[in-house]
């Protein structure tokens, strides 16, 4: 799924320059569950960003799908983002006054067949609500949503186009534990139930141990990399739910 | 429109716009005020063409007058017996010319010996009932005007008699001309306006009945400046006629004067007048026709058939007297009437030379109030141009993150850019809109205060919105230009 060669991203502040990322050599095989963890400033989120397609590296090689995208023109990598990458931001950055079920439809209006009509952007956005168990909340708007609500929306609209890959720095970090879990609980199951490949950033070592598997960053640098024995460290709850998607 | 509307670019414009609704109202009143100024600019322009026609038929270039009897005024071939020679020609005269030593006596309209003055043949001499006729019958019935309303390229028809008679209000009196016409006088009197009442009308026509139309001159004499004489009652020929309107000067090129033929005087329907002065006859018929340059070929037909219905033979004269504006502007324009007469009947266009005159004097004003508009069209333009650059570059700064997401989930740089375009365009179309009533709107207030035709055509309105929607794609380009060059992550990262 995702092969990263070397990778190296530097910033240059006036004459100063600062390397985010120090080459970093990985992969992720589909449908894993990769955490990221490491101190603020580690260059995780930088890495991310590459991952998305939102950011190109400096130097060094990024394989999606077996395709280098890491020289790809804009719209190209546009293109990726819109069918092949879904995001999850910690400020979940909806767009204010506007129903839910308008926020998740946003990716619809940018497909490779122009904008999707509206009939059918409403049944697949309606679609991806229920996948988050939010159908009954479809006409609401941000305000008037929770926080582990408003999140959910945005991972039905990371969701609509069905992509492959699910990038979420921080998911968590504005919500209080019990919807941590619940968000990371759905996570785990869209895995789980689509094998859907999914990169969580996260500060919190509860969270991480939702992962497979959990890197950490320190400097640019991947540190440690160590697979998940994902029974053990998981809340019970958590357990459950991955069971129960497991056999169904 | 509704479907546009919905579409999720428009539709996230709109709601991005109500967002800064106070802004967007500002800037939108520019781009209004701009093309409201180019669409009435359009229409002064188009409106002079029209205007020119208006003004061609005001002057009455379109109109034909045929008169009973062959009869022609005792003329000398001297200036002053041509500007006694009848009402007509002097009405045609230019207002500085009237004031010449010669016409003063009419200008002045002293009532003390008016006959003398006022050197109208009466209704019957004209009738031929007298001396007049030259040896022809009275023979201009209403059964004339009948046929000649049928004739093509005819637009009215009126048949007249006219009087010199002495309007009483109790004691006051006030000698001038009385015209027995018809209801379709203020058609044909493109130039006339009522400052009080109406005309009167076909019923009143049909029962001969006893009211009358003051001219602007008439009223002030007889009931005073700024009075509304309409209702009241004035008395001619000792019987009582019901005023029921007052007609003044629609053009500033006409003002009404005493002396003159259209506002010095009161007008009747015909029906009344051959009543009361047991007349079955009609002094003259005036036609007008559809078109000012058809002028020449009407007037041979008209010729033609009254004529026939005459039952006049190849070798007799006509029982009648053709008197066309174009013959008239001829015999006023200081030509010994005699010349005048044979170059008329050998220009058989000649309503066309007059009407390249108005149109030069058409244009030039025309041109004059274009460049005046056309710069306060491009000023307002400017000035609604820039607030859509400002109102568009305060919706990029606010939406950055806005942005930044749609790129993430992914709008290419041209979608961004498209989305910000369409948001200025929405602004300015909405602003033409609005414009275009508001030009339409003052269109019709130029040509109501400033007597001058406009033409809002909707090619026009086409034309005035494509401007608005161009203003808004070029001010509307740079902001977009600016959104779409964000890089996704900064977008992403502000607060
Ligand atoms: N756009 C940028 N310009 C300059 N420096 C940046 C930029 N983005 C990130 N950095 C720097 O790169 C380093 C890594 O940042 P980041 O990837 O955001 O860390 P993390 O997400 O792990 O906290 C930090 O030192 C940060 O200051
Ligand atoms: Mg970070």
């Amino acid at each position: 799924m995702i092969d990263v060669h070397d990778l190296a991203k530097q910033y240059h502040i006036g004459d100063h320059v600062v390397h985010a990322l120090r080459g970093v050599t990985m992969s992720v095989a589909a449908a894993e569950f990769l955490t990221i963890v490491g101190p603020s400033g580690s260059g995780k989120s930088t890495f991310m960003h590459i991952l998305g397609c939102l950011d190109r590296p400096t130097t060094g090689r990024y394989v999606l799908n077996g395709r280098d995208v890491s020289t790809l023109p804009g719209d190209e990598l546009a293109r990726v983002r819109n069918e092949t990458i879904g995001f999850v931001f910690q400020g979940f950055n909806l767009l204010a006054r506007t129903s839910a079920l308008e926020n998740v439809e946003l990716p619809l209006l940018y497909t490779r067949h122009g904008v999707v009509r509206a009939a059918e952007r409403r049944d697949r956005a309606l679609a991806a609500l229920d996948a988050v168990g939010l159908t009954d909340r479809a006409e609401h708007h941000p305000s008037q949503l929770s926080g582990g609500q408003q999140q959910r929306v945005a991972i039905a609209r990371a969701l609509v186009t069905q992509p492959s890959l699910l990038l979420a720095d921080e998911p968590t970090g504005n919500l209080d534990t019990s919807t941590s879990h619940e968000v990371m609980e759905i996570f785990a199951r869209l895995r789980n139930d689509r094998g859907i490949t999914i990169v969580v950033i996260t500060h919190e070592r509860d969270i991480a141990a939702y992962g497979t598997r959990t890197v950490d960053f320190r400097d640019g640098l991947i540190v440690s990399d160590v697979p998940n024995p994902f029974d053990s460290r998981l809340p019970r709850n958590a357990r459950e739910s991955l069971a129960q998607g497991k056999s169904a | 429109m509704r479907a546009l509307l919905r579409h999720p670019v428009v539709n996230t414009a709109i709601k991005a716009l109500g967002r800064n609704r106070l802004q967007t109202g500002l800037t939108m009143l520019g781009i209004t005020v701009g093309v409201a100024t180019v669409l009435a600019m359009m229409a002064v322009g188009a409106g002079a063409q029209r205007s020119i026609e208006q003004q061609v038929r005001a002057a009455g270039l379109n109109q034909i007058t045929i008169r009973a009897g062959n009869w022609r005024p005792k003329v000398d071939e001297s200036e002053a017996a041509v500007a006694h020679q009848g009402d007509a020609r002097d009405s045609l005269r230019h207002p500085l010319e009237r004031l010449r030593g010669d016409v003063l006596p009419i200008a002045f309209h002293p009532e003390d010996d008016p006959m003398e003055k006022h050197d109208h043949p009466t209704a019957r001499q004209r009738l031929g009932d007298l001396e007049a006729g030259l040896g022809s019958a009275a023979t201009m019935t209403f059964d004339d005007a009948e046929a000649l309303r049928k004739l093509p390229g005819v637009q009215y028809v009126a048949g007249g008699i006219h009087e010199n008679v002495r309007v009483y209000l109790d004691k006051k009196r006030w000698f001038t001309r009385m015209h027995g016409t018809d209801v379709m006088m203020p058609s044909i009197k493109r130039a006339w306006t009522f400052t009080a009442g109406r005309f009167f009308t076909e019923r009143e026509q049909d029962r001969s009945s006893q009211v009358i139309v003051l001219g602007q001159v008439v009223a002030d004499r007889l009931f005073g400046v700024g009075a509304n004489p309409a209702g009241e009652e004035v008395t001619l020929w000792n019987q009582p006629f019901e005023v029921v309107g007052v007609i003044t000067s629609a053009t500033w090129v006409v003002q009404p004067a005493p002396g003159d033929d259209q506002f010095d005087a009161v007008y009747m329907p015909y029906t009344t007048t051959q009543r009361l002065l047991n007349l079955s006859k009609l002094n003259d018929i005036t036609v007008t026709a559809e078109s000012s340059g058809d002028v020449s070929r009407l007037s041979r037909e008209i010729t033609k058939l009254l004529r026939v219905r005459h039952g006049i033979g190849d070798n007799e004269a006509d029982d009648f007297t053709l008197i066309t504006q174009a013959t008239k502007a001829l015999t006023t324009g200081g030509l010994p009437p005699s010349v005048a007469r044979a170059v008329a009947s050998n220009v058989a266009e000649l309503e066309k030379v007059t009407l390249e005159q108005l149109a030069l004097t058409m244009e030039r004003a025309s041109r004059t109030m274009t460049w005046l508009l056309a710069a306060v069209a491009a000023v307002s333009l400017l000035v609604g141009g820039i607030g859509i650059m400002n109102i568009t570059l305060l919706s990029v700064t606010e939406r950055t993150r806005e942005i930044g997401l749609r790129m993430a989930v992914g709008a290419r740089r041209r979608d961004v850019m498209r989305q910000f375009l369409v948001e200025a365009v929405v602004i300015s179309a909405a602003g033409g809109l609005a414009g275009i009533i508001v030009g339409v709107i003052a269109s019709v207030g130029i040509a109501r205060t400033l007597q001058w035709a406009t033409v809002v055509s909707p090619l026009s309105m086409l034309l005035a919105f494509g401007v608005a929607a161009a203003v808004g794609v070029f001010f509307g380009w740079y902001p977009a230009r600016r959104a779409s060059q964000l890089d996704p992550i900064v977008a992403l990262r502000r607060e």
